[in-house]
């Protein structure tokens, strides 16, 4: 009896320590830092000099210039384009290598191979695109050695659709692998139980297929999408800085140490992600379906 | 024979080198419950997918009501499928899931109509009351009527049953036996059952077919395999015969037990002597037998309810069984490690062997 009722508080005791580190790390490289962006996008900045003085200053001139609000609507644009390039590509892909091919072994190697091209830098990832799209590069060579074109196409590099290329081979790796490892997990004879039911492919893709492989495409999303929203350097080296997102806004920022502006931007970007992530997980519940 | 509703002809269906099938050929009549019996990689599952459309055969036929279908898609074929592990649309509904092939199959009802005859069917399967849960909110038992009416709905000549009854407890199986038994006097459709189970196979259907490498080894009436297997393999299979090696020579059999002279025998490429366990009289280690008789050493014994099994060890280490129906009076008490003289009426064993009669 009094075992039981001196255990509870030890048990209490336990899970607190074990909570302990990770509660630390996070208060200490998490929330604190996100408290601090706040406080700092409310301080004055002057052109060479930052005092803690409250000011909506920075917010103001946020949302009074056309390029910040601007670039916010790009971030926006190009992460919905890419959202839906990623998953074009990458679906069909998944269903390939999660659903279609039927040995384990293969699957895994399809896999690896999707993952090969991160075995090199992001960097060199990024501007190995120069080399293929630009006006001298492979794909205007190639093209113009068969007699396709008689002019390089020159919209192919330092343009949104470069970085909107760069963007979508970059990132379609981390949509193909949930859906897949969703499309994997569903049992085969329940495929086969809707064939014998009379029901064609198509009707099988829709009404079984895609509703149990949903929870995989919402974690590629929110995967694609915190990752795209944040980028920088995809659109600072395949653009030719004309494209200009807010984590670039951030970054020139950063540069030129106003850093009350960056933190501005900053804040804005973690709501923007915020929403996002909140409105994909409104669509599957994570915890019930993984 | 224009009541065959089903016929299999020279069935083989080879993976690699492996013989899953091998020339099966089959008919099944009209409101039929057939009741496939093999061990595991006998082909029995094979079977099954063949006749519903998942596998092709590499050679022979499948005819359904007088039309040939060996090559038409699963979802043309009309035959009905209930899988072992049951198969459910997990994201749907218990009405969604039976109404699935209503709407989404070959001929779409409106869906009032589907949502009747769901309806119908779920009431059929004693699920009432239960149409909006989700299929991971139900039991075991519960999916598996689910499962059934999903297949039901579609009403179906002829449905195909994967081990239905092997993921349900014990208790489960015997009401589900009986259920599925009412419902198919009930809609008149022909039932092919596939089980690893001699009890399943011998309380389900009108006919036994045993099968064992690919092969069909006997078919019969469940009482007819039951008494007279046609061969040492399916009297194995039963589960229900002490099976002796040795040898038959000039209508004598000697074996473990001796030699005892053998009135009849079965055909077959090996000498077997095949006694049913309830057949096994057990008798003191001191006593002066006539006939057939094992010493053997008490092992231990299982309670059954309806009867006692008791378990024997011969000298070379086999197990023998000895099965004790209680209706016929309260079982002696044999001692463990102790030596006892096992002997049967030798007119009631089953011999095989090369030299038949």
């Amino acid at each position: 009896m009094s075992d039981a009722t001196a255990s509870v508080p030890r048990k209490d005791w336990t899970t607190r320590l074990l909570l302990l580190p990770g509660v630390i790390w996070m208060m200490l490289f998490l929330i604190t830092p996100i408290l601090m962006i706040v406080y700092v996008s409310f301080w004055t900045q002057t052109t060479f000099n930052i005092s803690p003085d409250p000011t909506l200053d920075s917010w103001k001139q946020f949302f009074s210039s056309t390029t910040y609000v601007g670039s916010l609507w790009t971030t926006i644009r190009i992460w919905l384009i890419v959202l839906a390039t990623t998953f074009i590509v990458g679906y069909p892909t998944a269903l390939f290598v999660g659903l279609l091919v039927k040995s384990k072994t293969l699957s895994t190697v399809l896999l690896v191979i999707c993952v090969i091209p991160f075995w090199t830098s992001f960097l060199i990832r990024v501007l190995a695109w120069r080399p293929m799209l630009g006006k001298e590069g492979a794909i205007n060579i190639i093209l113009q050695k068969f007699g396709i074109i008689q002019q390089p196409i020159e919209v192919l590099l330092f343009t949104e659709l470069s970085v909107i290329i760069g963007m979508t081979q970059i990132y379609c790796v981390f949509m193909v692998g949930p859906i897949a490892f969703m499309l994997a997990r569903i049992d085969r004879n329940i495929i086969e139980a809707a064939r014998d039911l009379g029901a064609g492919f198509g009707r099988i893709f829709w009404k079984i297929i895609l509703p149990l492989s949903l929870p995989g495409v919402v974690v590629g999303a929110i995967f694609v999408s915190v990752m795209v929203l944040g980028e920088f350097a995809t659109s600072g080296a395949l653009s030719g800085r004309k494209v200009n997102l807010l984590g670039n806004i951030i970054v020139t920022q950063v540069g030129s140490l106003k850093w009350a502006m960056a933190s501005v931007v900053g804040v804005i970007l973690t709501v923007v992600m915020g929403i996002v992530i909140a409105g994909f997980l409104r669509i599957v519940d994570l915890k019930r379906e993984l | 024979m224009e009541t065959a509703v089903f016929r299999l002809e020279g069935v083989t269906k080879r993976y690699g080198d492996l013989v899953a099938l091998d020339d099966v050929t089959l008919d099944v009549r009209v409101n039929e419950y057939v009741s496939f019996l093999g061990p595991s990689g006998s082909g029995k599952t094979t079977l099954l997918r063949v006749i519903a459309g998942f596998e092709t055969p590499d050679s022979g036929r499948v005819f359904f009501e007088g039309r040939d279908i060996t090559h038409v898609p699963s979802h043309e074929r009309a035959i009905g499928f209930v899988f072992q592990n049951f198969a459910l649309f997990p994201h749907l509904t218990v009405i969604k899931n039976v109404g699935f092939g209503l709407t989404y199959g070959k001929k779409p009802l409106p869906n009032a109509e589907v949502d009747k005859r769901a309806r119908e069917v779920i009431a059929m399967v004693g699920l009432a009351g239960m149409e909006d849960r989700g299929v991971d909110q139900i039991s075991g038992g519960q999916r598996q009527r689910v499962a059934l009416a999903r297949t039901l709905a579609m009403q179906p000549k002829l449905v195909l049953l994967d081990e239905p009854l092997g993921a349900l407890d014990a208790n489960l199986r015997g009401r589900m036996r009986n259920e599925l038994r009412a419902i198919r006097e009930r809609l008149g459709v022909t039932f092919l059952h596939v089980t690893g189970s001699e009890n399943e196979a011998l309380a389900m259907g009108d006919r036994v077919v045993v099968l064992d490498r690919g092969r069909i080894i006997q078919t019969g009436a469940a009482d007819d395999v039951y008494s007279a297997p046609a061969s040492p393999d399916v009297a194995h299979f039963l589960n229900r015969f002490n099976l002796f090696d040795g040898t038959l020579a000039g209508g004598n059999f000697s074996g473990p037990f001796g030699t005892v002279p053998v009135a009849a025998a079965r055909k077959s490429d090996r000498d077997v002597y095949a006694v049913r366990y309830d057949r096994m009289r057990v008798m003191p280690a001191s006593a002066a037998a006539h006939g057939p008789t094992l010493k053997a050493t008490f092992v231990a014994s299982e309670y059954l309810g309806s009867s006692i099994m008791n378990f024997f060890e011969t000298g070379d280490g086999r197990v023998v069984e000895m099965e004790h129906h209680l209706s016929l009076g309260a079982p002696d008490i044999y001692e463990a490690k102790q030596d006892y003289l096992l002997t049967w009426n030798p007119d009631q064993a089953i011999v095989f062997g090369r030299e038949a009669r």
